[in-house]
């Protein structure tokens, strides 16, 4: 991805989580079940792209784990908020993700090969540390329902996980994107 | 009774308690729990003794993996599940997640 393209992809996901902090007091447990399915969804759908697209195995390995992971945490998201009987509830933050997430999709089908690799990875990075940033200051904080609290806790260190192991991976392709610079050069 | 049989009667008691303690030693193998839970292994160092039972079982929404390369191996653990290795081999093994390898561990068998 350019710089701006990365730049774009910071801009959205930090305007998406951005939006629940204007509105003051922060968001209700209906919302934060919202945006906690969404958020899982929005990496599901890049995943799958990045899982179906990609032409590096470690890439595809990485998006197949997304969807993997995701829909782990979504199910029991979905399960509590059944259980709780709370109905997820559209928010601003929310739609935004949403939002984001389509754009992403949108930027990544006209990429291909390391173009690709490079940009959807970027957009991990910045997507896995932004909800880590978001969990931290907004959606535990604001949880009411104990059992909720615990389940954004309890699934925090997944995004962490996936943040270390994203970092991994765009040192790795920049590694390699760099040996073929350079064997072109000294060809 | 009888005297002999008495006296054998004692020879075999004897014998039982001369013998239960070294059966207590080979005692029936112990089983230990490694909770997978909110992406670590708790505890992250188990010592066991060789024949003992491990079991894994992941408390996490996502599927996680017991892996030791070369010694064990559990693929797949799904969410719920839990996986059981025989400690076979004496040694210190570390083993991570292979989905998440920020995850490690390390079980040692005495």
């Amino acid at each position: 991805m350019t710089r701006i393209g990365t730049a774009l992809a910071v801009a959205l996901v930090t305007a998406a989580f951005g939006v629940s902090a204007q509105t003051g007091g922060g968001p209700n447990d209906a919302q934060i079940a919202a945006i906690v399915v969404t958020a899982n969804q929005v990496d599901i759908d890049a995943g799958k792209l990045a899982e179906s697209k990609s032409t590096n195995k470690d890439v595809k390995a990485f998006g197949k784990m997304m969807v993997t992971d995701h829909t782990g945490v979504n199910k029991s998201a979905k399960d509590l908020v059944t259980k709780l009987k709370v109905k997820p509830e559209d928010n601003p933050t929310a739609e935004s993700l949403k939002k984001g997430g389509e754009e992403n999709v949108k930027h990544l089908k006209t990429l291909k090969g390391a173009a690709f690799d490079k940009a959807y990875v970027e957009h991990e990075v910045a997507y896995h540390q932004q909800v880590i940033d978001a969990m931290d200051k907004t959606l535990i904080p604001s949880a009411q329902n104990a059992e909720l609290k615990a389940l954004l806790v309890k699934v925090r260190p997944a995004f962490i996980a996936h943040l270390e192991h994203a970092k991994q991976l765009q040192s790795s392709l920049e590694k390699k994107a760099a040996a073929i610079n350079h064997s072109h050069m000294a060809g | 009774m009888n005297t002999q049989r008495r006296r054998l009667l004692i020879a075999a008691g004897s014998a039982v308690l001369l013998v239960a303690p070294a059966f207590r030693a080979n005692a029936a193998p112990a089983t230990y729990t490694i909770e997978i839970d909110a992406f670590e292994f708790k505890p992250a160092t188990l010592s066991v003794k060789r024949g003992d039972v491990v079991r894994w079982h992941n408390a996490d929404p996502v599927p996680h993996t017991v892996t030791a390369k070369g010694t064990f191996d559990s693929s797949s653990i799904a969410a719920g599940a839990t996986w059981q290795y025989t400690a076979a081999k004496n040694g210190r093994f570390d083993y991570v997640c292979a989905f998440h390898p920020t995850m490690k561990a390390t079980l040692v068998v005495e």
